[in-house]
C-alpha cells in the first residue's frame, strides 16, 4: 500500500493505493495524521477494494474531523469500493465528491 | 495438511478402529467356545457363521445406504430430504431386524438340522440360535446408528460404542459361557450389541447432533437404501459363498487334512475387512463433495484414500510375506509339513493384499456415488466369480500352490475387467473415479488456517483469479472477494485462540458458486438477523442481504455455507 499527502492551504488530500484489508488497514490507520487541517481530502482513485476493517477507519477519521469542526471528503471512489459503503449504508454517512 | 486431510485423519483411527473391532468381534465367539468348550465349540460357531454373514448383509444394507444418501443430500444442503432419509433408515433397520429375527426364530430347527450334525453340536448350535435372537434386531440397529454417527461427524461415540462392545462382550461371554455354555456366549454377543447401541444413542443429546428425525415412511426410500448400499453390502454374501466352495474344492481335491491351510487362507482374506476403514473414514466428506458436485475436492479425498489403502495393503503384505508365522499359530497349526504349506500360503494369497485395497475402496466409492451396479460387480469378481472360476484351474494346473496364487490375482484381475468395461461403455479416463474433468478446470480450491494473513491472501487471490483470468466483472469479483475476506474473518473472530481450519471452492460452471467449510464453533454466518456485535458482523449481515441464495448447514460436524452469486 502506498499513501501519498500534499498541503494545499488548509486542505489537506491523502492519496492511497493498493487494497485496504485487514492487514493493510493498520497502515493506512498510521498514514491517516491530520494536523491541524479543517479540510481533508481522501482519495481513493487506486484503491480497488475495501474490507471492513477500511470502513472502520472511513468512520473513525470522520468522526474525528466532525469533533474538531473539520470535514473529511472521499474523492475518487471506485465502484467497487462505492457498493461495500452502499450495501453498509456509510455512503448517506460519509461525504463522497 | 488440508482441511479434507485433517477431516480425514480425524476419522481414519476411529474407522479402522472399528473395522479391527468387528473382525476381532467376529472371532471373539470363535476363540472364547472353542477355548471353553472345546473343539464343539468351534464348530458350533463355524456352523452358525452364514447366519451371523445374513444378519451383517441386512446391517451393511440399511446402515451404510442411509448413511451414504443422507450425506449426499446434505451435501446438496437439502436437510428435509436428508431427514426424511434418516427415519426412513431407522424404520427399515427396525422392519429388516424384527423380519430376520421372526425368519429366524421359524427356521431354527429346519436350519440346524440340515448342517448335517448331532449330538452335542446339534444341541449346541440350537441353544446358541435361540439366545441370538435378539442380536438379528440389535445388530442392524447399532450399525445404523453407527453409520449415522459417522456420517454427523462423531467418530469419538462410534469408537466408545466399538469398544464398550468388544469389552462387554468379552467380559460378559467368558464367565457366561463358562456357567451356561453356548447360551451364555450368545447372551455376552447380545449384550454387547444393547451397549453399543446405548453408547451411540448419546450422540442424539450432543450439541453437535445434528440429525433431526421427523413424520415419514416411504417403501421407496427403503428400496433406494437398500440399493444404494448393495454393493458394499454384498461382500458378506460374497465371502460366504466364497468359503463355501473353496472347502467345498479343498475337501474334494486335496483332502480333509489340507483344511487347516485352507484357514490360514481365509484368515487373511478376513483380515482384508480392516481395509474397509479406509472407505469408512472417507465416505462422510466423500459423499459431502459427490453431494455438492465437487470433483475437485472428491478427487482429493480419493487420492488420499488410495494412498492411505495401498499403504495399508503394502505394510500387512510385507508383514506377512516377512512373519507368515504369526497365521499360521494364530488358526493353530502345529504340524511341520501342513506350517510349511500354510507359510507358503500365506506368502501367496498376501501378495493380493494391495489388490484388494483398491478393491475395497473401489467398491464404497461407487456406493457412494450410487453406482450399485460397479459396486456389486468389483466385489463380486474380486471375491467371488474370479477366485471360483480361477482356483480350479489353476489347481488342476499348479497344484495347491496354483489356487493360492489365483486368490492372489483375482483382486487385480477384477480391477482391470471393471476398467476395461469402464473404457468401453464411457470411453477413456472416466475410469475409474467418473469426474467430469470440465467441472474440474471450472473450479478451485483454497485451504488455509485462520490468521489474518492467510484470509487476505486468499481473498486477493481468489478476486485477481475471477476477475483478470476468468474475466468476471469487476463488482462480482471484488465482492466475492469481499465475501471470502469478511466470512472468514467473522469465523477467525468467533475462535479466539484457536487453530481453525478453513476450506473455499469457488465454482462457476453455473453462475458462481461459493462454498465455504471451517471446522470452528458452529453457528449461521448466512444468518441476516443475527445480532451485529462488530462492524465486520454487520457488514456480513448486510452482504447476507445482498446474496439472496445463500445455505448453512452444519455437516459431518464442521460449519458448511454455501453462497451463488
Amino acid at each position: 500500500m502506498e499513501i501519498k499527502t500534499n498541503t494545499d492551504g488548509s486542505t489537506l488530500t491523502i492519496s492511497v493505493s493498493g487494497r485496504v484489508d485487514t492487514v493493510t488497514a493498520p497502515e493506512l490507520e498510521a498514514g491517516l495524521k491530520f494536523g491541524d487541517a479543517k479540510q481533508v481530502v481522501l482519495d481513493l482513485a487506486d484503491v480497488p477494494y475495501m474490507s471492513s476493517a477500511g470502513l472502520r477507519l472511513l468512520l473513525t477519521a470522520h468522526k474525528t474531523m466532525m469533533a474538531k469542526g473539520g470535514e473529511l471528503k472521499i474523492a475518487n471512489i471506485q465502484p467497487t469500493v462505492k457498493e461495500v459503503l452502499d450495501i453498509t449504508g456509510f455512503s448517506d454517512i460519509l461525504n463522497l465528491v | 495438511m488440508t482441511f479434507a486431510a485433517s477431516k480425514f485423519a480425524k476419522f481414519l483411527p476411529t474407522a479402522t478402529f472399528a473395522m479391527a473391532v468387528e473382525y476381532l468381534m467376529g472371532l471373539s465367539d470363535s476363540v472364547i467356545c472353542g477355548q471353553i468348550i472345546g473343539e464343539d465349540g468351534l464348530s458350533v460357531i463355524n456352523l452358525m457363521q452364514p447366519v451371523f454373514n445374513v444378519v451383517s448383509f441386512f446391517a451393511l444394507l440399511v446402515g451404510t445406504g442411509t448413511s451414504v444418501l443422507y450425506a449426499m443430500e446434505m451435501g446438496r444442503f437439502d436437510r428435509r430430504r436428508a431427514s426424511e432419509l434418516l427415519t426412513q433408515g431407522l424404520w427399515s433397520a427396525l422392519g429388516f431386524g424384527l423380519l430376520l429375527m421372526g425368519a429366524l426364530a421359524l427356521s431354527r430347527n429346519a436350519a440346524t438340522a440340515a448342517f448335517g450334525v448331532s449330538g452335542a453340536v446339534l444341541s449346541g448350535a440350537r441353544e446358541y440360535w435361540v439366545w441370538f435372537l435378539p442380536c438379528a434386531v440389535l445388530e442392524p440397529l447399532s450399525f445404523y446408528f453407527s453409520s449415522m454417527c459417522y456420517a454427523d461427524g462423531d467418530g469419538r461415540i462410534c469408537a466408545g460404542a466399538y469398544t464398550a462392545q468388544l469389552l462387554g462382550n468379552c467380559a460378559l461371554s467368558i464367565p457366561l459361557t463358562m456357567r451356561y455354555g453356548f447360551a451364555g456366549c450368545a447372551i455376552g454377543t447380545t449384550v454387547g450389541h444393547l451397549m453399543a447401541l446405548c453408547v451411540l444413542l448419546m450422540h442424539l443429546r450432543r450439541e453437535e447432533n445434528s440429525m433431526a428425525f421427523v413424520r415419514h415412511f416411504s417403501f421407496k426410500d427403503t428400496w433406494s437404501i437398500c440399493a444404494c448400499a448393495l454393493g458394499d453390502a454384498s461382500i458378506r454374501l460374497c465371502q460366504a459363498g466364497l468359503t463355501l466352495m473353496l472347502n467345498l474344492y479343498v475337501i474334494s481335491r486335496f483332502g480333509e487334512g489340507r483344511l487347516p491351510v485352507l484357514a490360514a487362507v481365509l484368515a487373511i482374506l478376513g483380515v482384508s475387512e480392516a481395509f474397509d476403514g479406509v472407505a469408512t473414514a472417507a465416505q462422510p466428506l466423500a459423499s459431502v463433495y459427490i453431494g455438492e458436485k465437487n470433483d475437485r475436492l472428491t478427487r482429493r479425498i480419493m487420492r488420499l484414500a488410495s494412498c492411505v489403502s495401498a499403504s495399508e495393503g503394502l505394510l500387512l503384505t510385507l508383514l506377512l510375506v516377512a512373519f507368515p508365522q504369526l497365521v499360521v499359530s494364530m488358526v493353530g497349526i502345529t504340524d511341520p509339513s501342513l506350517a510349511d504349506a500354510a507359510r507358503t500360503a500365506v506368502r501367496i494369497v498376501s501378495l493380493g493384499l494391495v489388490g484388494t485395497a483398491f478393491v475395497m475402496l473401489l467398491n464404497s466409492y461407487y456406493t457412494f456415488r450410487v453406482r450399485e451396479g460397479l459396486a456389486v460387480g468389483v466385489t463380486a469378481l474380486s471375491t467371488f466369480v474370479l477366485p471360483v472360476a480361477l482356483a480350479p484351474a489353476a489347481g488342476w494346473l499348479f497344484g495347491e500352490r496354483g489356487v493360492w496364487s489365483a486368490l492372489a490375482v483375482s483382486p487385480y484381475a477384477a480391477i482391470g475387467i471393471v476398467a476395461a468395461y469402464v473404457a468401453y461403455r464411457c470411453g477413456r479416463g472416466v475410469f475409474p473415479l467418473f469426474l467430469d474433468r470440465a467441472r474440474i478446470r471450472r473450479s478451485r480450491v483454497y485451504d488455509l488456517v485462520l490468521d489474518a494473513k492467510s484470509i487476505c491472501d486468499v481473498s486477493a487471490t481468489v478476486g485477481r483469479f475471477l476477475g483478470t483470468r476468468k474475466g468476471m466483472d469487476e463488482r462480482k469479483a471484488g465482492l466475492v472477494s469481499l465475501l471470502v475476506e469478511e466470512t472468514l474473518m467473522l469465523v477467525k473472530d468467533r475462535n479466539p485462540g484457536r487453530r481453525t481450519h478453513a476450506e473455499i471452492s469457488v465454482d462457476w460452471s453455473n453462475g458462481v458458486v461459493i462454498v465455504v467449510r471451517d471446522d470452528g464453533i458452529l453457528f449461521d454466518i448466512t444468518d441476516a438477523d443475527s445480532t451485529a456485535s462488530s462492524l465486520r458482523a454487520y457488514l456480513v449481515a448486510n452482504l447476507m442481504v445482498e446474496i439472496p441464495a445463500r445455505r448453512n448447514m452444519t455437516t459431518t460436524g464442521f460449519n458448511r455455507n454455501m453462497f451463488r452469486l
